[in-house]
């Protein structure tokens, strides 16, 4: 696609920006990794080892573009992995347009500490922003506002400038997190990953004939074999247009209309690979892979799949189904398993799940008796079935049983 | 050259708050509105304020000795077995047509005024009557029953809340509903257009049916005006806040109500909440066994005419710090985390020269701690509370009309436990 003739004066900007703009960021002063050695000698995540309970993980906030299922180009801000390790002074110019979309994944076992080093590393595309980025935990409870990412009752990271996250994981389960700060803008731009956390009954052997689990069930009923991220991510591209445009970002009038299941709409959900951008096209040096999860689901027949759900569109709740003819067996919701507070079992076996922005849910779709092949996971929003106007795309891939 | 601020700690709260009592005012941990058995309104026009800074006519219920109609209408507060009378007068515009109240999870019967749709109804300059009996507790609704689409989009909606027989400090009549503090969170949704073709009475243009929303409201009010104080002069029409604020350890009970046309899901930061009960029936398993299918999550659709009823908590438990700073010897305050006293912060916080500081920081990361903040920084936490943002999810409702903040935004504000709360 050959971009429009503003698009180029932007691309000026940027190699400006670029000759003069982040090399005078005062980054290297500002850009550190906190992340202290595991020296207690607990075990505190339970896994017989007592020196790896402590994680740390540095990702950047910035802009970058992904390519949805129809070709269209869309301007993104997303977090993206910056190695551990990374030279400080490398770190804007290394990762600069380089966001994923979903965010990098952050799983973690119960017991463990997250020290989350968060690098705002600018929005390239973007020189006349100065938005600080920050880092919510959604679901995280009993948090503290000093780590909870918003940015009214917390100080936020300023382009150049790294700020870390702790998070101590107490409590298993689904959850995501994404930037709050000018959280309608930032989230639509797609700045959000999945956060998963183990729990400790994965370190205690076979529960009810599993070993992995997404809640301590206490009787394997959240067993699972294996297990995938089901985000729906959705954009309104107009918003996308407008903000790449430099222009007024039209926030009454957003409504997403590319659905997606982790950052891709089908048919790239049933495409393993990653999905390479074409970031070159707008000024970039090189062009990147930025959709990076694998959507399409596999499995034996037989398995029982645990799908972690979680809807963070800005605009739409999206209800999903399959076509396997089991149905969803939904165990979690907001990373608690279902239970009541005496210990009813309150799970749900359900045809249709209706995801909310801001739900989380743990889904097992349990195979015994499905015949080996192909079958469908879709939105019964089936106007959402799309990619802008291109039908047969959307929130819909493939679950191939073997 | 910085600017120096007060350093609050602990001991020095009580100056913070003499601040805070200026700010906020008393209202604070228990939902505004009017009690009886008999309650006179009147619908009528209204204007109300919208924090885009547009001024909106509305129709709302005025209660009776009361010169400005209100959004929401007046929350009934009453107690379970009282029989209540609703009288209603249509001060409308002629052309708003008949008017009428319904009662959702109540058996109401109507009598005067003229034969309706779904109840009796009161025609222009007019009346008519209702009466229930509020045979269950909990969370209800009452809204508009005539030509729904329209009238409670211009404002005919309000709550109901029965007191259980156990006591006020319950939400239903079983001892796992008891609540310390309860807030309101009665969510609305405005389509200007509308409400502009009706002051220019252009009746025959008003078509509900592409009806698309781009304000959102919370006791009537957008962000950041619900954090004001309620019964303001200034917003004659628009009484109610919503400035939940609480102490560690606090049960608070929120009662939602989706009283709009859309579904929003509301997310709770800081911690889970408890969904005790549904439209005004607690969910329970079965006689005496109390909210026991009660469901944690974070975030709940609440759905158009649907009520919920939620216990939310706060500790700081299990934090791996500790939140007031404490050095091992110091004394603990209330449910403290007792393995995380004295536990040091974890992470250096960088130099304020690379942060933007939120007006809701106090300039410390701890409970009642406080710092320097920069020039120009409002310092809108005076005691140094814990501020958790209560939302809709779908981020677009954080705006008004087109403005970046405002729309379905609170915050929970967690005191210190020094500091006093009403």
């Amino acid at each position: 696609m050959r971009p429009p003739c503003f698009i180029q004066a932007v691309k000026i900007l940027l190699l400006l920006l670029i000759a003069l703009g982040i090399a005078a960021l005062p980054c290297s002063a500002s850009i550190y990794v906190q992340c202290p050695e595991d020296t207690d000698g607990i075990d505190a995540d339970g896994d017989g080892d007592p020196a790896n309970d402590i994680v740390c993980m540095h990702i950047s906030g910035g802009d970058g573009f992904a390519k949805m299922a129809d070709g269209k180009d869309q301007y993104t801000f997303s977090f993206g992995l910056v190695p551990l390790g990374m030279p400080e002074e490398n770190v804007v110019s290394e990762t600069a347009l380089k966001a994923t979309l979903p965010a990098p994944r952050i799983t973690l076992r119960e017991g463990q500490e997250l020290y989350l080093t968060m690098t705002n590393v600018g929005m390239v595309m973007r020189p006349d922003l100065f938005d600080p980025h920050s880092v919510h935990w959604h679901g995280f409870p009993n948090a503290a506002p000093i780590f909870d990412g918003l940015p009214e009752p917390s100080p936020t990271a300023n382009m150049g400038a790294s700020f870390t996250y702790y998070y101590k994981a107490e409590v298993p389960g689904t959850f995501f997190y994404h930037c709050h700060v000018e959280a309608a803008e930032h989230m639509q731009m797609g700045m959000i990953g999945n956060l998963w956390v183990y729990p400790r009954q994965d370190q205690q052997g076979t529960v009810g004939g599993f070993s992995k689990f997404a809640y301590n069930d206490g009787d394997g009923s959240t067993g699972y074999d294996v297990e995938y991220p089901l985000q729906l991510t959705a954009f309104d591209s107009e918003f996308h247009d407008q903000h790449i445009a430099v222009q007024p970002l039209p926030f009454a009038d957003m409504y997403d209309d590319y659905p997606m299941i982790n950052g891709r709409g089908y048919p790239d959900t049933i495409n393993p690979n990653p999905i390479t951008n074409n970031a070159t096209a707008f000024g970039a040096a090189e062009n990147f892979d930025a959709q990076t999860v694998n959507t399409l689901i596999e499995a034996d027949a037989g398995d029982r799949i645990l799908l972690r759900v979680s809807n963070v569109s800005t605009t739409h709740q999206y209800a999903i189904t399959t076509t396997l003819g089991v149905p969803m067996k939904v165990v979690g919701r907001g990373a608690a398993l279902l239970r009541g507070p005496t210990g009813l079992n309150t799970s749900m076996t359900v045809n249709v799940l209706n995801v909310g922005g801001g739900q989380h849910f743990d889904v097992i779709l349990d195979t015994s008796g499905v015949s080996a092949g192909t079958y469908i996971l879709y939105t019964t929003n089936l106007a959402d079935l799309s990619n802008g106007s291109q039908e047969r795309g959307g929130i819909m891939t493939e679950i191939v049983l073997n | 050259m910085s600017v120096m601020k007060y350093v609050f700690r602990p001991k020095s709260l009580w100056t913070a708050v003499a601040v805070i009592f200026l700010m906020w005012g008393t209202a604070c941990g228990a939902i505004d509105g009017i009690t009886g058995t008999t309650f006179n309104f009147t619908a009528k026009p209204g204007y109300i304020v919208t924090s885009d800074g547009d001024s909106i006519l509305m129709w709302l219920y005025a209660a009776e000795g009361s010169s400005f109609g209100q959004y929401p209408g007046p929350t009934l507060i009453i107690n379970q077995g009282d029989t209540i009378t609703i009288n209603l007068t249509n001060n409308l515009p002629s052309q708003a047509g008949n008017t009428s109240i319904v009662f959702p999870g109540h058996n109401a019967t109507a009598s005067g005024g003229v034969s309706g749709l779904l109840t009796r109804e009161a025609p222009t300059n007019g009346s008519v009557s209702y009466q229930f009996t509020a045979t269950e507790p909990g969370t209800y609704l009452y809204r508009s029953g005539s030509r729904p689409d329209l009238q409670v989009e211009m404002g005919l909606v309000g709550a109901i809340i029965v007191r259980p027989a156990m006591g006020d400090q319950y939400a239903y009549n079983h001892a796992d509903t008891q609540f310390d503090r309860e807030f309101l969170y009665l969510l609305t949704e405005m389509d200007p257009v509308i409400h502009g073709l009706v002051a220019q009475g252009k009746w025959g243009q008003i078509d509900t049916t592409d009806y698309f929303a781009t304000n959102w409201f919370i006791n009537g009010r957008n962000f950041p005006d619900l954090m004001a104080d309620s019964f303001l002069p200034w917003m004659p029409t628009q009484p109610y806040n919503c400035q939940p604020r609480m102490h560690p350890g606090d049960k608070v009970l929120i009662r939602m109500i989706g009283a709009g046309v859309d579904q929003h899901p509301m997310h709770y930061h800081g911690n889970d909440f408890e969904t005790i009960a549904i439209d005004g029936r607690m969910l329970s398993s079965g006689n005496g066994s109390g909210p026991d299918l009660a469901w944690h999550a974070t975030t709940i659709k609440s759905a158009p005419g649907q009520t919920a009823d939620m216990i939310w908590t706060w500790t700081g438990q299990g934090l791996g710090w500790d939140i007031y700073g404490h050095a091992p010897g110091d004394p603990m305050q209330p449910y403290e985390d007792a393995e995380d006293h004295g536990v040091p912060f974890p992470v250096v916080i960088p130099p304020r020269d690379v942060l933007t500081f939120g007006q809701f920081y106090s300039g410390s990361p701890f409970l009642g701690g406080g710092g320097d903040l920069p020039p120009g920084d409002p310092g809108l936490n005076a005691n140094a509370g814990y501020f958790y943002m209560w939302h809709s999810h779908t981020e677009k409702e954080l705006t008004s009309n087109d403005i970046w903040p405002g729309g379905l935004v609170t915050f929970m504000i967690v005191e210190h436990p020094d500091v006093p709360l009403p």
